[in-house]
């Protein structure tokens, strides 16, 4: 019924200029874009489920699961957990602090304010790169190499930056009344913040959380450099490590491939529609 | 503006966790490297540390063929090009998204989930999926194409200076094309509806509303959105690094790589902390563009 219903309301004025050849070329266009972007991954999951006998071929096709055998035998459940212990503490600890600072940098007036939200927010554009070098310098004076502790701080302190441009453009949107009542009632502004206005921004929380988990969770550049040990190492070392300079395992590279998207994947169907609005959200109100 | 005094513990307290990161992450590095862009300090003799060498490595540098082509290949081709295509693609799939046609045969709902594909792919593996497709000999690119006649021998896609660029940016943009489009989709849901009533009342064709109406409202997105894309590609090491490993050659280094190159691969930190600093100084223009043309504006409240 409700087909029939918006089928009439859009036909309306619209019907005559309609242009059938338009319509089908529209509909072509939208079918190669789709191919487009799903394609790639399809054939991973193709790849990852096929002989290495057939994996080239283009007539014959063999079921196996050979190839997630290889993967997890050769250690790659340690580092999908060594990631997700690593990127889970260091999303939690960033966001906590963001929110903090975002809450001051939003509501309160202060000296030096300029500056400092002007840093972090400046923070977004530094080359990470140049940090490797100098940390590692340093976490090898203090024994961070080879620990988390070091590689946490440092996922913490790349996704600081973007969290708080998140974060206090939402803030922007949720009403200073909220904190005033808050107050008044007799909160403190501790738990005005806790207990009042973290629920509120709640889904610009989720939506920063999840772009920081992105981020740690695809780094490579200082899991790299600070972790040596292969007991320690993150899920994208152990994807690279089957690919080799010469020879490359296919097969095993698509099964490990396969098993690093499908949690981003989970993590952004339910929160899609959070997720794009949010980014330039600030700019589009004014 | 005499902030009363719990008030100023509160704002210390809120704020030190990041000023910490601050300090120590960003500020505290950006000074040890500026101070070994100005030594011969090697990765084989950490310990003994290097010896000053004042300027020598920015005069190398500004004096240097390569170094001009790797800035060039930075900024117009990893930065530019990809850029300006995601921009401009992005709105064409916002618009074909948004459109009506869609919209009638229910497809808007199925694309979006579709556009989740690729952004939800973690880089590394959209790297590993593309060269495999463009690889030379197995790949399922150059299958097709031979397949359909378009060409008779299989090329190298990514080892070919003639297709190694618009390789590269083909998974730049397969990767990163979703985030742009749903970004743009959301801001030309926010047009009012009214406005391209008047304009169509007022006798607007559908070009003239695009460029009066609709472009005018996203056009703060699409700021944004261009500065995001400059900030995230400029800086980014694993595409270049991972497609290419900055070749064939160093065809297609870029500033990222050339530091990874220059002081992990050759040892010699001092030269790619001079190369850091001058990434660091492009950035930091481009740092100050953001600034006075979103970040006063968007955050005036804030600020």
């Amino acid at each position: 019924m409700a087909s029939v219903f918006t089928r009439n309301k859009e036909g309306g004025g619209h019907a005559i200029r309609r242009n059938p050849y338009a319509t089908v070329a529209l509909l072509v266009l939208t079918f190669l874009v789709w191919i487009f972007l799903v394609f790639p991954v399809v054939w991973i999951l193709i790849g990852s489920v096929r002989t290495s006998e057939t994996l080239f071929s283009t007539t014959s096709f063999d079921f196996t699961l050979d190839h997630y055998k290889t993967i997890f035998r050769a250690g790659f459940g340690r580092f999908i957990a060594n990631s997700l212990f690593v990127c889970l503490i260091a999303v939690v600890i960033s966001t906590v602090i963001s929110v903090m600072a975002s809450y001051v940098f939003s509501r309160k007036r202060f000296r030096g304010k300029r500056w400092l939200f002007g840093s972090v927010i400046l923070g977004q554009m530094f080359p990470w790169i140049i940090l490797v070098t100098p940390l590692f310098v340093l976490f090898a004076k203090i024994g961070f190499l080879n620990s988390y502790i070091g590689l946490i701080a440092s996922y913490v302190a790349i996704s600081i930056p973007f969290s708080v441009y998140l974060l206090v453009g939402y803030l922007e949107s949720v009403p200073r009344e909220l904190d005033e009542a808050a107050t008044m009632d007799g909160c403190t502004q501790f738990q005005t913040l806790w207990t009042i206005v973290f629920p509120v921004m709640l889904p610009g929380v989720v939506a920063t959380a999840t772009y920081s988990f992105l981020l740690m969770w695809t780094e490579f550049l200082f899991a790299l450099a600070f972790l040596t040990r292969t007991n320690l190492k993150t899920m994208p070392l152990g994807l690279v490590q089957f690919f080799g300079e010469q020879n490359v395992d296919w097969g095993a590279v698509m099964a490990a491939s396969a098993v690093t998207t499908l949690p981003a994947l989970m993590i952004f169907l339910p929160l899609q529609s959070k997720l794009a609005g949010g980014l330039t959200a600030g700019a589009v109100k004014g | 503006m005499n902030v009363e005094a719990h008030d100023r513990r509160f704002i210390v307290l809120m704020l030190a966790p990041i000023f910490l990161f601050l300090v120590f992450f960003y500020g505290y590095p950006t000074a040890l490297n500026l101070y070994y862009s100005l030594t011969d300090l090697s990765l084989l003799g950490m310990k003994e540390g290097g010896t000053y060498v004042g300027l020598e490595h920015y005069a190398d540098l500004l004096t240097s063929k390569d170094f001009y082509r790797t800035l060039w290949n930075t900024l117009f081709w990893l930065t530019g090009v990809s850029v300006v295509i995601r921009l401009v693609l992005g709105l064409g799939l916002a618009l074909l998204l948004n459109s009506a046609t869609l919209k009638r045969y229910r497809l808007t709902t199925i694309s979006r989930l579709l556009l989740l594909v690729p952004w939800a792919t973690p880089p590394i593996v959209a790297v590993v999926v593309w060269r495999w497709l463009l690889d030379g000999r197995q790949g399922m690119i150059n299958k097709f194409l031979m397949n359909i006649g378009v060409i008779d021998e299989p090329v190298a896609f990514l080892a070919n200076v003639n297709t190694v660029w618009p390789a590269l940016i083909t998974i730049i943009v397969w990767n990163t094309l979703p985030l742009v489009t749903l970004t743009f989709l959301a801001g030309l849901q926010s047009v009012p509806d009214e406005l391209h009533e008047a304009a169509e009342m007022d006798g607007a064709g559908p070009i003239h509303r695009f460029f009066h109406v609709t472009l005018p409202h996203l056009m703060p997105s699409i700021v944004i959105m261009g500065l995001l894309l400059v900030f995230w590609t400029f800086n980014n090491f694993i595409y270049v690094w991972l497609a290419t490993g900055a070749g064939p050659g160093l065809f297609t280094n870029v500033l990222a790589t050339d530091i990874y190159i220059k002081g992990f691969v050759d040892f010699h930190l001092g030269y790619s902390s001079a190369v850091g600093m001058v990434m660091a100084g492009i950035m930091a223009i481009f740092g100050v563009i953001y600034f006075r043309l979103v970040a006063l504006r968007e955050f005036k409240d804030v600020l």
